[in-house]
């Protein structure tokens, strides 16, 4: 185990990792500075860069544009009232104010040390339970994993967007696109259509760039005639770095729950840093002796949701590490960059490859660490990045999916796939279904159907995915997820509030 | 004339219960495509050969999954349809889809100009394709004016050779080339 630590850290403190590792943390920041562009694109765009690099290497990469995207989205969220992420959007609450009160500095300070300590305690968490839940999922058979997934895509229906049977249709959409080319256990081809395009199935990258980077953009010009009042940015910031980095410790209830609210919630599929962000602002007010203040610019509410969404970073890949299933489209991303190397992600991963494992854990500490030297450094120059128009951000972010979809496998075909699937997801995009089901659904489908065909390989019973405990269970919790999705809509409906549409 | 005007509450109600009837024809119509395609990817699946060593072959795990697809399009479907009624009725459709494209109108002219970009990658090379695509997407965001053509003209240039340089250069990943021109 030792010996794999020290593989592991002598790969990520390597001069080269390190220095990549900075320009990673830096794109990151920048990339999620820009309002209406995700820490997904920024990591999609991260991707075919890393093919040239060693596993680990990539991956380290890969995790400093992760976290230094959680932060980035801070300062628009701060400065404009513009969540630079979906994972910021309770970051505006109260960071916002803080900063047309006169105290733009403290707001991004508060912020910026909250996503540390958030991303470190996220990480201590990750090296304690991933482990020993890879031990137990090593035991886990095909009839428990095939229930796990199923658990799996109900969660992430009924979490993600306003809809309940938008989410379920577009994981179903997903699970359906992953059935398209060769079958996974004996490779007959299916659902080809006599298409060449279609003959090797469709690669899950240019799916994942399709849905959600090509989708984005489109949706990015029709909403680019809104003016922002760039004059909120006032010409002078005092940061007040180390004043604000106690300010947070002596909040230490506070920023320990909201750290661990963004651990479970990235633990869960497809549950990411926009719902975490959200639900530990809203249990530092519930908890807050002063709840009335939230809202009006306490430091509180800033510490809560950004420690929240920062955190999920290594709550997510607690189930991609143990589990091999991906809690987002960012660990999905991650998942797809070991693949192009070969590792196969799964239980097994941290007994055959422990020393890429142990380098994750150390790179997703060293990267928090970048993440705040930058910002700390640098984070006046990063406040120029929301002044660049979209005129040239989109059609050149475009080009880069183009270039990351081609580079994969250095195929036309594949191009003429992304844009007939970012059209698709643009549609579906403006039909208001949510698009992480669908990339989920794609990604976890071959899992699924390979486990449901060994599962029923003896004597095609399917009775026993209810009589071995663990599946039942996982079925059962799946079944509860369903249930009260509909019940918390029912409520909604009932006060008055829900969206009018959220069930169809 | 003023006892005609309708209230700007009851008005706003009426605008709001129109567009939730349009953006659930809309729905309707995604919920019949998908589920029409469900059968029939079900159907297609179904004729597939079932396997000797196994009691589920090829065909078992689409068949099941684009079924369950059809039962949920079916279900959201007589829900959205339910819901078009709640909302006065179906709307025009014919001005309803113009509407939405309308709206929509500089999303699908630079989805246009990325089917032709990638339509010409392969025989114009990376660096030319991507120039001419940058330089119009950018002119269709921003407008032409004087300085919009500059600094577009200068973004395309920097974006598309220099992009193309540096991949090639430094990641050594290797972009088209193009058949008429080799850039």
């Amino acid at each position: 185990m030792l010996d794999a630590f020290f593989q592991g850290a002598h790969q990520v403190f390597a001069f080269d990792t390190l220095i990549y590792m900075l320009i990673g943390s830096v794109a990151g920041i920048v990339a999620a500075a820009i309002p209406g562009f995700t820490v997904t694109m920024a990591i999609i765009l991260t991707l075919p860069l890393t093919f040239a690099m060693e596993p680990l290497q990539g991956i380290s990469v890969m995790l400093s544009v992760y976290v230094g995207g959680y932060t980035g989205g801070l300062i628009s969220a701060a400065l404009l009232g513009i969540p630079g992420t979906p994972s910021s959007v309770a970051t505006t609450f109260d960071a916002f104010p803080m900063a047309r009160n006169g105290e733009p500095g403290r707001a991004l300070s508060l912020g910026v040390w909250a996503s540390f300590f958030g991303t470190i305690i996220s990480t201590l968490v990750l090296i304690v339970a991933a482990p020993p839940l890879a031990v137990v999922a090593v035991r886990l058979g095909p009839w428990e994993y095939f229930s796990l997934i199923v658990f799996a895509l109900t969660i992430v229906a009924s979490l993600v967007g306003n809809s309940l049977i938008r989410g379920l249709i577009a994981g179903v959409i997903g699970l359906g696109l992953a059935t398209i080319g060769p079958d996974p256990m004996m490779g007959r081809p299916r659902l080809t259509f006599d298409m060449d395009l279609l003959a090797p199935g469709l690669p899950f990258l240019v799916v994942l760039i399709g849905i959600f980077a090509i989708s984005q953009l489109l949706d990015e010009v029709e909403i680019h005639g809104k003016k922002v009042n760039h004059a909120l940015i006032p010409k002078s910031i005092d940061f007040k770095t180390w004043e604000v980095m106690r300010e947070v410790l002596m909040r230490p209830v506070n920023l320990i729950r909201s750290s661990l609210v963004g651990v479970v919630i990235g633990a869960l599929p497809g549950a990411g840093g926009s719902i975490a962000n959200l639900l530990a602002y809203d249990q530092a007010k519930r908890s807050s002796k002063t709840p009335e203040k939230f809202g009006q610019g306490i430091a509180d509410g800033v510490v809560a949701s950004e420690a929240g969404n920062s955190a999920t970073a290594g709550g997510g890949l607690i189930p991609l590490i143990s589990l091999g299933i991906p809690g987002s489209a960012v660990d999905a991303i991650l998942m797809a960059s070991l693949m192009v190397h070969g590792i196969s992600v799964g239980p097994r991963l941290i007994l055959d490859h422990a020393d890429l494992v142990y380098g994750m854990f150390i790179a997703l500490t060293v990267a928090s660490f970048m993440m705040l030297v930058v910002c700390v450094a640098s984070m006046r120059l990063f406040l120029r990045v929301t002044d660049i128009p979209k005129q040239f951000i989109v059609p050149t972010v475009m080009i880069c999916c183009v270039i990351g979809a081609f580079a994969l496998n250095n195929r036309m075909g594949d191009l003429y796939l992304l844009g007939a699937i970012g059209l698709v997801g643009y549609i579906l995009k403006c039909l208001d279904y949510p698009l992480a089901p669908l990339v989920l659904g794609v990604i976890l489908g071959p899992i699924a159907e390979t486990n449901l065909r060994r599962a029923l390989m003896s004597d095609g019973d399917w009775t026993v995915f209810f009589t071995r405990p663990i599946s039942a269970l996982f079925l059962a919790a799946a079944v509860l997820s369903v249930i009260l999705s509909i019940r918390s809509i029912w409520k909604a409906h009932k006060k008055g509030n829900g969206n009018k549409d959220a069930l169809v | 004339m003023t006892a005609d005007t309708p209230k700007p509450a009851a008005a706003d109600a009426v605008a709001s219960a129109a567009t939730r009837a349009r953006n659930e024809l809309a729905r309707l119509v995604s919920y019949i495509v998908f589920g029409v395609a469900a059968v029939y990817c079900a159907w297609r699946a179904s004729s597939l050969p079932t396997s000797r060593w196994e009691p589920l072959g090829a065909g078992s795990f689409p068949k099941l999954v684009f079924s369950v697809l059809a039962a949920l399009c079916l279900f959201a479907a007589i829900k959205s349809v339910i819901d078009i009624h709640r909302n006065g009725g179906m709307p025009e459709a014919v001005y309803a889809f113009g509407r939405w494209l309308k709206i929509r109108r500089i999303s699908f002219a630079i989805y246009g100009l990325l089917v032709v970009y990638l339509g010409v990658l392969s025989t114009l090379g990376f660096s030319l394709a991507t120039f001419g695509f940058l330089l119009i997407a950018q002119l269709l965001i921003a407008g032409v004016t004087r300085r919009t053509v500059i600094q577009s003209v200068i973004a395309a240039l920097v974006f598309s050779f220099g992009l193309n340089m540096l991949f090639a250069d430094v990641f050594n990943v290797f972009l088209p080339r193009g058949v008429l021109i080799a850039f």
